[in-house]
């Protein structure tokens, strides 16, 4: 420890840190531009200057070490002078165009000016009048109002690993920039945007569309995947003008993706529902509230008080906690029916359920905040960039900053490719059998493959050298991190490849020690929260087994109600329709058109229906076919809890009133209740937030910070730590359950599909779908500024298959299956695995899912939907 | 900066500049001298090189650009066969610097650090060349030309075009 005095009070810090840091920790603030806690310090901008007293010295706070009896003075007339001067010429070419810069208002080199600076310069000097590089659609780089602090670059590099953008030209000539005069190609994540002090980088989005001061900030937090980014949402007359990030706040720490940034077009779309519609003669027609909602309940209530399980309920996975919470209640109690689904059975239902039969949650032991400090990252088919950002950057820096050793283990490369120590290419479908021998190869305890096991790996698609080097680093580890996402979990082998990777996790007693564990990123902002609120057949409310009467006793006794046993899911709600016992369906954001193939077929079904209620926030292919279409309030237009990856439980806070007369969906269900005569014990959504975390305390709001802030004029305020509930998994209560789900037999291995990548016919390959980082979901696509990003699916094909067909993007192929074909453009890119293709799943339209089977598959153990990979034909179009 | 001139550019493979890039380790701290091997070799940078190389030694094409456009060394298009350093420095000055590169510009229609539209010469005014005994005075592709005068520029200049219209036709390449 260090002692020093700040403005002569003493401040004992530890040795190494900087002046900048011991003054805010004795809560002094001192002014900086280039500084950004996230940040090794580059003190380029030297606006941080302290003096210390006895040297008569100024030296920059931010990157000046604290050292024993240092007398430092932030506020001292050198001190001014230096920061003046500093200004004086940081203001020298800039073009003061204030009134016209988006930036005005809230610009921290305006600030600054306002606080330290003065009318007058002693310098005279030309004011820079360079042209806007306009090449980009989405940012605006403004050379002239630049003070090269090299904040935009470094976040670039350092936190986003992307190197979008540099310094171009020296000295004087110095601007930033893409390279090579090109337009701006990156990850959109606009965090250069966010750290820029002055107007340099502008959102073209929104350029001279609004003044800072005028808008109205709401902090909320985003619900398009898992990372449960916390962000401000500004608005004006109720719209909504941008989004952006705040520096340490949340667990996002002031990064957000594009979709959470540029992605909230979607909500204000002029198609938006405004008001509740009914079906009459062949039409939707709006009506009221007032009107439709008995007409709804008295069909509810006759079908119910018929019988057990005739009215089935879907609700989307970006809805709070707090809806699923009703909405399970709704189906059981008031429609006793357990025939209720939500959209992880889409995939994360392979891994939940051996997720939640091993370890007894589905909070996860690890955050990201281990994945930094983990030895061995295995990525399991997920692009963590694109499907749970944050993590992402979480991992883009343990390789970074910490040298850990980072594994791939998917069938394409993406973002965090480059990083990975070995790229392990799979087959879809293979993660079962591939876990399976990594296993038993862990298990045998030497490092060398045998022969045998080499050519077994060789017919997955993975290079024996790189699974002997994970097997080394496996071996050697301490801390390692497990991470499974969209293709892993919605592989066909997805459930036992959970299985298997939940067992080899126990045997290597992983579970065990502190820093090692399993992060599961869910597709949707509230995936998590959802099957906590046991909003799905198989778990009620704290995933208490639904078929087990004694652990259903538990919910029966404290609602004073008898609860439904048998229900199923989505392949149960499906065949029950088509056999005519289920009579009613009501969906919550959940349209089965945008992902079940074979439309025809769904349709037929869903026509059986005598009554089909739908709650979108936009008409669809499903609502088509609705005898009610109601308006759903949006994510921004309302309050609730989610649940992120990480296991936070954040605030939606509403930013906007509710468009048209669109209510939460819980609003629309306590309404149905009561007007069923059958009303649940909640007078509004409040209500129900205070009685889920009465039920379950430890799911009581937490979420991470930072530990600091930055204020207006980019001073560091080290920010206080609350007390708040755990957000991770307890491990000793994990590891009881561990103990005997080590001792179950694990489920029989399903057989790969017959797939062998050495022996491929020309022009075959396997289809698979992938997300895109510059979409979630398919509402995106109704967002103009998203669709500018990215507003067209190509099929990603191997280069080197492309280059022998001269073949360049936007090219169109034949895509053919022996159940479709449809012409799609292609984007030749390299580091797909041998015979692979994919295609943006958002761009899945119903064209393109016909080229998978007609019938529907569903895996025997999870219920989760499979046959998510096609073998292919792709041919140039002549 | 002057105009690139299709005729001119140079194609160069991805093999050549892995080579080069391996001769020097793939290096990151070599990048500068890799990239000087290769202006030396081809006469500037070409773009799709700069990102080659950017890839073989795992450097951002962002940071490569900032490397290149940061020393004034380097060029990022063709440049002509023969580069008429002309110097302009104190000496030269006094003693008619300035004449000379009129006369250039008006033999040539060329103007300072533009090509040729034969792409031949490249006029480039530079400094100082450090021998101020010889002024005016000029250098061309390492050649020293001193005590110069207007007329006596031309007759070089046409002493060269001369030169190379007999030489057999040949990828552009400068520095040979």
């Amino acid at each position: 420890m260090v002692k020093l005095t700040v403005n002569g009070k003493e401040v004992e810090v530890p040795a190494g840190t900087t002046i900048l840091h011991a003054a805010s920790a004795a809560g002094i603030p001192i002014p900086t531009f280039c500084y950004n806690p996230r940040m090794d310090p580059a003190g380029s901008c030297r606006i941080c200057a302290v003096e210390l007293e006895d040297s008569k010295r100024t030296v920059m706070g931010c990157i000046t070490q604290v050292a024993e009896g240092m007398k430092v003075l932030t506020e001292s007339p050198k001190v001014h002078e230096a920061r003046k001067t500093n200004l004086e010429l940081l203001l020298l070419h800039h073009p003061l165009d204030c009134p016209v810069c988006d930036c005005g208002g809230e610009c921290p080199l305006q600030n600054m000016s306002f606080a330290y600076g003065g009318a007058d310069s002693r310098f005279e000097s030309h004011r820079n009048d360079e042209p806007e590089d306009m090449k980009s659609e989405v940012l605006v780089f403004n050379s002239n109002r630049c003070i090269l602090c090299g904040k935009c670059v470094r976040v670039c590099d350092e936190i986003q690993d992307v190197h979008a953008i540099g310094f171009i030209n020296r000295g004087f000539d110095t601007v930033i920039g893409p390279p090579l005069g090109k337009k701006l190609d990156c990850e959109f994540c606009g965090d250069c945007l966010e750290v820029c002090p002055t107007g340099a980088i502008t959102d073209r989005f929104v350029r001279y569309q609004f003044r800072p001061w005028q808008m109205e900030k709401t902090e909320t937090t985003c619900t398009s995947c898992g990372s449960g980014c916390r962000m401000v949402v500004d608005t004006e007359n109720e719209a909504i003008v941008r989004i952006s990030a705040r520096e340490g706040l949340g667990p996002n720490e002031g990064s957000i993706c594009v979709v959470g940034r540029f992605g909230f077009n979607a909500v204000q779309n002029k198609s938006r529902l405004e008001s509740p519609h009914f079906k009459r003669a062949q039409r939707l027609v709006p009506g009221s509230w007032e009107e439709i909602l008995p007409k709804i309940a008295a069909h509810l209530a006759s079908l119910s008080s018929s019988g057990e399980g005739r009215v089935a309920g879907l609700i989307s996975s970006q809805l709070p906690i707090e809806d699923a919470f009703l909405f399970q209640r709704f189906m059981r109690q008031t429609l006793n029916s357990n025939f209720l689904d939500s959209d992880a059975r889409q995939g994360l239902m392979n891994m939940a359920i051996p997720l939640v039969s091993a370890t007894g949650s589905l909070r996860p032991l690890v955050d990201n905040q281990d994945i930094i400090a983990a030895d061995t990252i295995v990525v399991l088919g997920a692009d963590p960039a694109a499907e749970s950002n944050i993590t992402g950057l979480a991992i883009k820096k343990a390789v970074r900053k910490n040298k850990a050793a980072l594994y791939l283990v998917h069938g394409h490369d993406v973002s965090i490719s480059t990083r990975a120590r070995e790229v392990i290419r799979l087959l879809p479908g293979t993660e079962e059998s591939f876990l399976s021998m990594l296993r038993e190869a862990l298990s045998s305890g030497t490092t060398a493959l045998s022969s045998e096991s080499r050519q077994r790996f060789q017919g997955l698609g993975a290079t024996p050298e790189a699974v002997e080097r994970l097997l080394s680093d496996l071996r050697a580890s301490k801390r390692t991190v497990f991470v499974t996402g969209r293709r892993f979990h919605r592989s066909d082998q997805g459930f036992g490849a959970s299985a298997q990777l939940l067992r080899l996790m126990a045997e290597r007693n992983m579970f065990a020690s502190e820093g090692s564990g399993l992060l599961v990123l869910p597709e949707s902002g509230n995936d998590l929260g959802v099957l906590m609120m046991g909003a799905t057949a198989e778990w009620l409310p704290g995933l208490l087994d639904a078929t087990n009467a004694e652990q259903r006793s538990v919910w029966e006794n404290h609602w004073q109600a008898k609860l439904p046993s048998g229900g199923g899911g989505l392949r149960e709600i499906l065949s029950g329709i088509e056999a005519g016992k289920i009579r009613a369906l009501i969906s919550l954001g959940v349209d089965p058109f945008t992902f079940l193939p074979d439309t025809g077929h769904i349709r037929k079904t869903l026509s059986k229906l005598e009554l089909l209620v739908v709650v979108d926030l936009f008409q669809g292919p499903l609502s088509d076919m609705a005898h009610y279409l109601l308006p759903a309030a949006s994510p921004f237009e309302r309050a609730g809890h989610v649940v992120s990856a990480e296991g936070f439980v954040q605030p939606l806070a509403p930013a906007m009133a509710p468009w048209g007369l669109a209510l939460p969906e819980s609003e629309i269900l306590l309404r149905l209740a009561r007007q069923m005569g059958r009303a649940l014990p909640f007078d509004d959504l409040s209500a129900l937030s205070s009685e889920v975390f009465r039920i379950f305390p430890d799911l009581r709001p937490s979420t991470r910070n930072a530990p600091y802030f930055q204020g207006k004029t980019g001073e560091i305020l080290l920010s206080l730590p609350r007390v708040q509930p755990p957000h991770k998994a307890q491990r000793e209560s994990v590891l009881a359950r561990v103990a005997s789900f080590v001792k179950a037999d694990l489920p029989a291995t399903v057989a790969p599909a017959a797939l062998n990548a050495t022996e491929r016919p020309e022009n075959s390959f396997v289809l698979t779908l992938s997300k895109s980082i510059n979409h979630a979901g398919t509402r995106t696509l109704l967002d103009s500024n998203l669709m500018t990003i990215e507003g067209e699916g190509f099929l990603k094909v191997p280069r080197s298959w492309a280059r022998k067909r001269k073949l360049k993007k936007g090219a169109c192929v034949l895509l053919s299956t022996p159940h479709g074909r449809i012409s799609v453009p292609i984007d030749p890119v390299a580091g797909l695995a041998d015979g692979e293709v994919h295609y943006p799943l958002h761009f899945a339209d119903a064209r393109f899912l016909a080229l998978f089977p007609a019938h529907l598959n569903f895996n025997s153990q999870s219920g989760a939907q499979s046959g998510q990979a096609i073998d292919v034909t792709v041919e140039p179009i002549v | 900066m002057a105009h690139s001139d299709s005729a001119a550019t140079v194609h160069i493979t991805d093999e050549e500049i892995d080579h080069i890039c391996e001769e020097f380790g793939n290096r990151e701290g070599a990048v500068v001298q890799i990239l000087q091997t290769i202006q030396e070799k081809y006469g500037y940078v070409p773009a799709e090189v700069l990102e080659r190389v950017g890839d073989d030694l795992g450097i951002p094409h962002s940071k490569m650009f900032g490397v290149l456009t940061f020393y004034s060394q380097f060029y990022r298009e063709p440049r002509g066969k023969f580069i008429l350093k002309v110097c302009v420095g104190t000496a030269c000055h006094v003693r008619g610097a300035g004449l000379l590169v009129d006369k250039i510009k008006e033999n040539l229609h060329v103007e300072e650090g533009e090509n040729t539209e034969d792409m031949l010469f490249t006029l480039e005014p530079v400094s100082c060349l450090g021998s101020c005994a010889l002024a005016p005075m000029a250098m061309i592709n390492g050649n020293t030309y001193g005590k110069l005068s207007g007329d006596k520029m031309v007759e070089i200049l046409h002493q060269l075009k001369d030169e190379s219209s007999s030489e057999p036709v040949s990828e552009a390449n400068p520095a040979s």
